[in-house]
């Protein structure tokens, strides 16, 4: 087949979609295709320089990037719109464009971006009716239906009764790809190797009163004739250093708070089947409701799936799906086709903190989804 | 006259005295017969290769490129400038010069930090009190993006430094550093610490050959005997010549001396007379001459090597190997 043929006859499918997405009331925008970079790596990471197109003016040093995808130049749009912080929703259709070794870098995305709608639980499973569309348009009925919650794993850790430094661990590993559960075992605080250079001073300040062990470390450092430089200031280096002194050197996570967690990872299955499994494991660690807000909206959220018109046992949730995705805040969802590639089609999700890391004053509900056209394309159309 | 082989070499500084030193060692005289300025050069009696004098940077790219065929630069070159740099290149061996480390480097002031596990902690700690990410300055972007996902560090972002990058963080530009450094002095200086565990790579001139330069039988043969040369004079640096004569010299004492003294014999056992003749790393010398004026040598003559040849040539057959 002519891949000029191919790539018009997909155009014209995507059009479609679009119009159907602005007929259910989302405004289409296009952003311009070159981005300041600064806002993709502040909230990608680095990692993600290796698949980006980054460019500098003639005579400039500030870095811009064809975008890599539309989610942050659309929320970017909004921000500078009279619109912000109020309740708007878009959709987009577009080319992305992003660095792959074995795939054209310049590809098609289509995409749902909702703002500031209070109803939180009601827009998530709106998001995923409409990635299903998506995938019926292109004539995919029976996409595998992936969803996770983040929120109930930031809940849980937020609940637990640990240190700070802990705490900061797993939810940052949490949102990392390889295996929590099987790391956990293995997860210590503090160097291995023990710190002999201030073991002593450590055992000293253990258990003094904060105040003052403050202003010892404060003098020790002063003594020694160091000023704090490197953007960290005295005061943080001394928590920290008293946080350490605090948990001793090569603290392992305590067993019933990894049996915990080892135990709210494994729960799987349909949304029904684990808001039950979640009660009984909140009750059981005697959690007293810190789960309840999460779950509360969990369950809502299933309530307004099934008035979608989804079927829940089609649904395949699990607490440690959604991992990996760095600016997701609560519902997070993903459609594939096992049969094929398993490559996500539509993915999508809660980043309720993304706006403001944008540079918003106040927080902005948002959620959305993104439709990788080309991977679609391959279907034969909805019959 | 066929195309000759490209050897690349560092065109100015220590870089370049060390390496036309370490190939006049090998009897390979860099010479430059239009002048000391010209940027092109030969090696006396050898015929079939041109020495190209660029900077250590462009002869990584032209090695990458396949545009030279060996070239003498650092690895942390290699490595940084290089994507997937094995598939490119070969390191076919370290040159013992132009030693440096790239590290990992903090503020002394971070007492509570002595491994990679603290940056990664204060990381994350960082962008939740000050809401945006640690800055890390260095000019080895891709060896410094690379080693912090092995350690599992996401929270910072790299700025690029192309100078004086030891003074960022006093400067206010950068929370802490990826530098290079030989001898620590530059960082204590500037009041920095290497993080224990924050070792990138142990960096030295390296001579490296392109794999994707045009190798003709001809370059090839040009090629074998370079490193032939180079490994005769390496391996005669690694030995003394010890010989002796004396009647009780028999093949059990040879390999009791093998074995505690770690000598080789390149001409096989003594002779009918009682002559042997060993090859013994320099710091055993002593010892056995002890050992064997023990066992009744009268005389023990012990003496530097210029080239040991041999008939294998095994930096020659990783070149091979390679293409």
């Amino acid at each position: 087949m002519d891949a000029m043929v191919t790539a018009q006859g997909s155009d014209a499918r995507a059009e479609a979609l679009l119009s159907s997405y602005e007929r259910a009331g989302y405004a289409r925008v296009n952003p311009p295709i070159l981005q300041p970079a600064e806002p993709f790596l502040d909230l990608s990471g680095e990692d993600i320089r290796k698949r980006m197109f980054i460019t500098t003016a003639p005579g400039g040093d500030e870095e811009f990037c064809l975008r890599p995808d539309l989610t942050i130049p659309v929320s970017r749009d909004y921000l500078a719109s009279s619109e912000a912080g109020k309740p708007a929703g878009f959709c987009y259709l577009g080319t992305v464009f992003r660095h792959r070794r074995d795939a054209a870098a310049e590809f098609l995305q289509a995409g749902i971006e909702s703002f500031g709608r209070p109803d939180k639980a009601a827009a998530d499973a709106e998001m995923l009716a409409l990635g299903l569309e998506a995938a019926a348009h292109y004539g995919l009925r029976e996409a595998d239906i992936q969803i996770g919650d983040v929120a109930l794993f930031a809940s849980l850790i937020a609940a637990l009764d640990l240190p700070a430094a802990w705490k900061r661990r797993l939810v940052k590993d949490f949102n990392r790809k390889s295996n929590l559960a099987q790391d956990l075992d293995r997860l210590t605080l503090g160097g291995s190797n023990g710190r002999p250079e201030y073991q002593g001073v450590l055992a000293a300040l253990a258990g003094s009163d904060p105040k003052g062990a403050h202003a010892l470390v404060t003098d020790l450092l002063s003594i020694a004739g160091i000023n704090a430089v490197g953007g960290r200031s005295v005061a943080e280096i001394a928590e920290r250093f008293l946080e350490q002194s605090a948990l001793g050197a090569s603290t392992r996570l305590p067993k019933e708070v990894r049996g915990l967690i080892e135990r709210f990872l494994a729960i799987k299955g349909d949304p029904d089947e684990a808001a039950a499994e979640l009660r009984t494991l909140s009750a059981d660690a005697n959690m007293n409701g810190a789960l309840a807000q999460a779950l509360d909206l969990f369950e809502s959220r299933a309530g307004f799936l099934a008035a979608q018109g989804i079927d829940l046992k089609r649904v395949k949730f699990s607490t440690a799906f959604g991992r990996g995705f760095d600016y997701y805040t609560g519902f997070v969802f993903e459609l594939t086709d096992p049969a094929r590639t398993g490559d996500p089609l539509v993915a999508g999700g809660r980043y309720d903190g993304l706006l403001t890391r944008l540079g918003s004053a106040e927080p902005i509900a948002a959620v959305g989804f993104s439709v990788w056209i080309e991977r679609l394309s391959v279907y034969g159309g909805a019959k | 006259m066929s195309a000759p082989l490209v050897l690349a070499v560092p065109a100015k500084g220590r870089l370049q005295e060390n390496a036309e030193a370490f190939f006049a060692r090998s009897g390979l005289q860099l010479i430059k017969p239009r002048g000391a300025r010209d940027y092109r050069g030969a090696v006396a009696g050898l015929d079939g290769i041109e020495v190209a004098y660029l900077s250590a940077s462009e002869i990584t790219t032209q090695l990458a490129q396949g545009a030279v065929h060996f070239g003498v630069t650092g690895e942390d070159l290699i490595r940084e400038q290089i994507p997937d740099a094995d598939a490119r290149v070969v390191l076919i061996e370290g040159l013992g010069f132009g030693f440096a480390n790239v590290v990992v480097a903090v503020p002394q002031a971070w007492i509570d930090v002595r491994t990679m596990a603290d940056i990664d902690d204060v990381a994350t700690a960082f962008r939740h009190h000050h809401d945006r990410k640690m800055r890390v300055a260095t000019k080895y972007i891709n060896l410094t993006r690379d080693f912090f996902a092995r350690q599992g560090v996401v929270d910072y972002r790299i700025v690029e430094s192309s100078g004086a990058t030891e003074g960022a963080p006093a400067a206010g530009t950068a929370e802490m550093i990826v530098d290079i450094t030989t001898t620590g002095t530059t960082l204590a200086a500037n009041a920095l610490k290497i993080v224990d565990d924050g070792i990138i790579l142990r960096s030295q001139a390296n001579l490296v050959a392109a794999r994707t330069a045009p190798w003709t039988p001809e370059q090839r043969e040009t090629a074998r005997v370079i490193l032939d040369r180079i490994t005769a004079q390496q391996r005669a640096r690694s030995f003394r010549e010890v010989r002796a004569r004396f009647a009780a010299c028999d093949a059990r004492l040879v390999a009791t001396a093998r074995e505690r003294f770690s000598v080789e014999t390149p001409f096989g056992g003594p002779t009918s007379s009682g002559m042997l003749t060993l090859h013994c790393p320099p710091t055993q010398v002593y010892a056995l001459t002890s050992f064997l004026r023990d066992n009744g040598a009268e005389a023990v003559a012990v003496a530097d090597l210029d080239y040991v040849f041999s008939k294998e040539n095994p930096l020659f057959s990783k070149l091979a190997a390679a293409l």
